[in-house]
């Protein structure tokens, strides 16, 4: 018993241990990104991710210390928070990049969808704790999650931001495997997704948005203007081969080929300097911390844990796919970040907050 | 979904469940691992190329075109650095002052800076917009000492031809300029590896010479980014310059007759002819005018701007037609050394067989008229060609007939191209029975042949050809190829020379042309001659004046002098050599409606050879005793009563 306690430290010590390695190469490859040779490598961007990180660490050991029991009463205000804090972009928020979507306090630039979606996660996850999912069979009984999740979602695609929106869906969906509901209940819900999408295209899409879809089914048909993003981003992963070009040398990025290359287009970035080998070697480190997740939602002693680390693999897993599939090419050029990667200080200390959750449930399998 | 630890949880639904999403993320995560493995392992080459061109550009650097210098090595042609200035518009501070700066330092409206700039966007924001060609010295070093001033503002340096005697040989020195599509399309190799926009010789010696003046391009890849700026060079091939080429041409010589045909007019007006000068030994071609003349200036900037191009091509007076080799004129009498050689040659004449000259001859039902109404009474062959008597001629050209005077002509180097090598060049005609059957249909009459024994009719010339026709009468029969180059000096220092050529021989015997010789020393040396003012203290001269005949003489009938309307007037020709007795110089002058070949031409030949003499301090014998009166009347015209075959038309087109 001794032993497997000191083993399971030392898992959390490891797991610790990939989230910093994952964040020095996040950090790394934005001094890449943003390198000039007026500028140095402590370009604004830089810096400013700095703070982000250090506020970010400071999230994760809050995160990490307090009892997450404790989110069984704090959940709803948690919630509620993120949601008012969304209602306040839409009063208050600039427009940028075509959406409301951010908060600007002086120098503080918030993005509140971010920390929305761990509201997001917190609540669902008190409900299901309160609902066990292996007892819900009828879809009418997701009606409450259901309603939560659409509380957030709303509000965001009234600020206009139809990458988060659907990526908040998906992180929501995460749960959807984890209930009793039979097959052919499933069937109806992807055929009134397919008809509420075929509606999103006919009645809600601008042209731009459209065009960028279809650049993903046709990569050809416009190179220089939205499928411009998509081109220079296949060319920098392609040009990066096995090896790379080696750090600081990717001509794509130094020569700002690529575009938002320290936001959304940060892994290919990645792929270019270090090649298939870097490249591959970063998806494989992300993917274990997922599957890690995964497990520390299984060893769990209460459902609340085991809940808590399934949204939390999901907050980390749908932007990840969506980003690296845009990159990749293999799905429309969406503007959604890469988990500790991209340029962006609220999502930095939003997923560091969240994995610090993780590591608070999987440190108190043992406490009760 | 192994346990890690123990506490693993009891329900196997959420296990499983748990197992299905794992699965599904590993899943997500290795085809993401086989797309980069496509993208980077498969496609990898492909977009490697991909991402250096976008990257990588390479900019041509022009070469230095080599210089073209003159027989002593003076410079006709050079290339100099010409100073662009260009603004980068991304890189303006202040655009709106910066413009008014410049403006001042260019002396160029604001507005017009203004409107060059425009309003770029986008990525053209970052592309250079040139606002000024070939800055002077004066602007750009007012550019220069103002850059602190100046952010966004280039100056870029390019080779650019200068020609530093202005118009002076500028036909033969010819122009450059980009090269078109259409000559690449027709080329047959000489262009090849030309690239539309590259400066090419579009005339002159600057086409002829132009694979030994272009040089090599050289090129430099220079790395840039999205916005095309360069951000670092990464190899650089460095142009090599062209060759040198040293001319044959005399830049004293060229002067000395560009100034004496351009002051031959009456004040004000503006002069069209055309002056040769060979070196009779090797066809060396000392001076080459045709006037007007234009500034080859103009075009070498990479293209001549349109309203000066429009001028040029519009001028009645043609000034970019080198009228020296493309303006064929009817000889006149300066043909008629040539049918004295073929009639010695062919012995229809001795050189004393004599003939009456009453001041007409009546061949068929006509009267043709010698240019001195009152005859010259008994002339020999060397008075013939002394006092230029049309009737001598009429009667020896009759006897010769057409077909025998066409193969003389023919054979110096008259009637066809003299390969001179420069574009453009005319051949003329000498007329034969075959020739007009050909050209014309028709049967040759024996009317014709009269006109023809004295250059008129269907005789046409280039300036050129008699200057090598008369070469060859000085150096004892040898048609030389007129020699423009003498050697070219490769950019490696290598020499080569260009040998003189002798293109072929004439078939007159020594003593015939020394007869024809005599009597074109004569000519000048001789109170009496037609072309004493062709006349060189120290310096013995042999010529032969001209005056070619441009319209019917009832237009001018009655009229005197000034009287004849200018396009009616006739040419005046003064073909001629010296010394005449070691011939080194032949030098021919047409003056176009100049008149009389003895008053209008001659003195123009008369300076070029005094500066020659000037030159060459190797004195010729002087024989002539005593300088009198010139009495250089002189008429070829050979009107027929009746105007039916008679050479009524200005035969001076090209």
């Amino acid at each position: 018993m001794r032993i497997e306690r000191r083993m399971a430290q030392h898992g959390e010590w490891w797991l610790l241990g990939l989230v910093a390695l994952l964040g020095a190469m996040g950090m790394a490859n934005l001094i890449s990104a943003t390198y000039s040779e007026t500028g140095g490598w402590l370009s604004p961007v830089v810096q400013r991710q700095l703070v982000s990180l250090g506020l970010g660490v400071a999230a994760l050991v809050a995160a990490m210390l307090i009892d997450y029991r404790r989110l069984e009463r704090w959940a709803p205000v948690v919630y509620v928070a993120g949601l008012g804090l969304l209602a306040a972009t839409l009063v208050l928020g600039r427009m940028t990049h075509g959406n409301q979507s951010w908060l600007v306090f002086g120098p503080v630039r918030l993005q509140p969808s971010e920390f929305a979606k761990l509201g997001l996660v917190v609540a669902l996850a008190r409900w299901f704790q309160r609902h066990p999912p292996g007892e819900i069979v009828r879809l009418r009984d997701l009606l409450q999650p259901g309603l939560i999740t659409a509380g957030p979602v709303a509000l965001i695609i009234m600020a206009r931001d139809m990458g988060v929106a659907l990526l908040t869906l998906l992180i929501a969906a995460t749960y959807l495997p984890l209930v009793r509901i039979p097959l052919r209940a499933w069937l109806a819900v992807a055929g009134t997704a397919i008809a509420v999408l075929a509606a999103v295209w006919l009645f809600v899409l601008a042209p731009y948005q459209k065009s960028r879809i279809l650049d993903v089914l046709d990569p050809g048909r416009d190179p220089l203007a939205s499928g411009y993003q998509a081109n220079q981003s296949r060319i920098a992963i392609g040009s990066g081969g096995l090896l790379g070009k080696g750090y600081l040398e990717g001509t794509q990025t130094q020569l700002r080929f690529l575009p938002t290359q320290h936001t959304d287009f940060i892994f290919s970035v990645l792929a270019e300097e270090w090649g298939l080998v870097g490249a591959a070697t970063v998806l494989t480190l992300y993917g274990s911390l997922l599957i890690w997740g995964l497990v520390i939602a299984r060893g769990s002693k209460d459902r609340l844990g085991s809940m808590l680390a399934v949204g939390i693999v999901g907050m980390l897993f749908w932007p990840a796919v969506v980003n690296v599939a845009m990159v990749l090419g293999l799905a429309p050029v969406i503007g959604v970040p890469l988990p500790l990667f991209s340029y962006g200080g609220s999502a930095m200390i939003a997923s560091l907050a969240a994995l610090g959750l993780l590591l608070n449930v999987s440190l108190r399998r043992y406490m009760f | 979904m192994t346990g890690l630890g123990p506490g693993g949880s009891s329900d196997p639904f959420f296990d499983q469940r748990l197992r299905v999403l794992g699965i599904v993320m590993i899943a997500v995560f290795a085809l993401f691992l086989v797309r980069l493995f496509q993208l980077q392992v498969v496609e990898g080459e492909q977009h490697l190329q991909n991402s250096l061109r976008n990257s990588i550009r390479t900019i041509r650097l022009a070469a230095p075109r080599g210089e073209i210098l003159d027989r002593e090595g003076r410079v006709l042609a050079t290339t100099r650095p010409a100073f662009d200035l260009d603004v980068v518009p991304s890189e303006l501070r202040d655009a709106s002052r910066t413009l008014d700066v410049l403006s001042v330092l260019l002396g160029a409206a604001p507005e017009r800076l203004r409107g060059e700039l425009g309003d770029p966007r986008g990525r053209a924001r970052f592309q250079p917009v040139r606002l000024a060609d070939d800055l002077g010295w004066e602007s750009l070093a007012r550019v220069e000492s103002h850059r602190y001033a100046l952010a966004g503002v280039l100056t870029e340096v390019r080779p650019r031809r200068t020609y530093p005697n202005g118009p002076l040989a500028a036909h033969l020195l010819g122009t450059i300029g980009e090269v078109r599509q259409e000559q690449l399309d027709q080329d047959n190799g000489r262009l090849a590896g030309y690239r539309a926009g590259d400066v090419v010789g579009q005339s002159g010696v600057e086409a002829l010479l132009e694979t030994q003046l272009r040089g090599r391009a050289g090129g430099r890849n220079v790395l840039v980014d999205v916005a095309g700026r360069e951000v670092e060079v990464l190899d650089r091939i460095e142009p090599s310059a062209g060759g040198r080429a040293v001319l044959a041409l005399d830049l004293d010589l060229q002067r000395t007759a560009e100034d004496a045909l351009a002051a031959s007019g009456a004040q004000g007006d503006s002069v069209a002819g055309a002056v040769v000068a060979l070196d009779p030994r090797n066809g060396d071609v000392l001076a080459l005018v045709s006037l007007p003349d234009f500034d080859p200036n103009a075009f070498s900037g990479g293209g001549v701007d349109p309203v000066t191009w429009r001028e040029l091509m519009h001028d009645p007076a043609r000034p970019l037609q080198d009228r020296a080799l493309a303006g064929q004129y009817p000889p006149g009498s300066t043909w008629k050394p040539i049918v004295a050689a073929a009639a010695l040659q062919e012995h229809v004449r001795t050189p004393s067989t004599t003939v009456f000259c009453p001041g007409y001859f009546s061949f068929g039902n006509r009267s043709y008229r010698c240019w001195r109404k009152e005859g010259h009474g008994t002339v020999d062959l060397h008075r013939a060609i002394m006092q230029s008597c049309d009737v001598y001629f009429y009667r020896a050209g009759l006897e010769l007939g057409i077909d025998r005077l066409a193969q003389y002509a023919s054979a110096f180097g008259l009637g066809q191209r003299t390969g001179i090598g420069l574009e453009g060049e005319k051949g003329g005609v000498v007329p034969s029975s075959a020739w007009k059957e050909r050209r014309l249909g028709a049967e040759w009459l024996p009317g014709e042949t009269v006109s023809a024994s004295i250059g008129q009719g269907y005789d046409l010339v280039t300036p050129l050809q008699l200057a090598v026709a008369y070469a060859a009468i000085a150096n004892g029969g040898d048609v030389v190829r007129p020699r423009l180059v003498l050697e070219i000096e490769g950019p490696t220092g290598a020499r080569v020379p260009q040998p003189p050529e002798i293109v072929a021989h004439v078939p007159v015997d020594p003593e015939h042309l020394a007869r024809v010789r005599e009597g074109l020393r004569a000519v000048v040396e001789t109170p009496g001659g037609t072309g004493g003012k062709g006349r060189v203290p120290g310096l013995a001269v042999a010529g032969k004046t001209g005056t070619a005949q441009v319209v019917k003489l009832e237009h001018t009938e009655g009229l005197k002098g000034n009287a004849i309307p200018w396009k009616y007037r006739d040419h005046a020709w003064f073909v001629s050599y010296a010394p005449a007795d070691d011939p080194q110089i032949a030098v021919s002058v047409l003056v176009e409606h100049g008149g009389h070949g003895g008053s209008a031409a001659a003195p123009i030949a008369q300076k070029v050879l005094a500066r020659w003499l000037e030159k060459h301090s190797a004195p010729a014998p002087v024989q002539s005793v005593a300088v009198q009166g010139p009495s250089d009347d002189d008429s070829s015209a050979a009107p027929p009563v009746d105007a039916a075959a008679d050479p009524g038309e200005e035969h001076d087109a090209d």
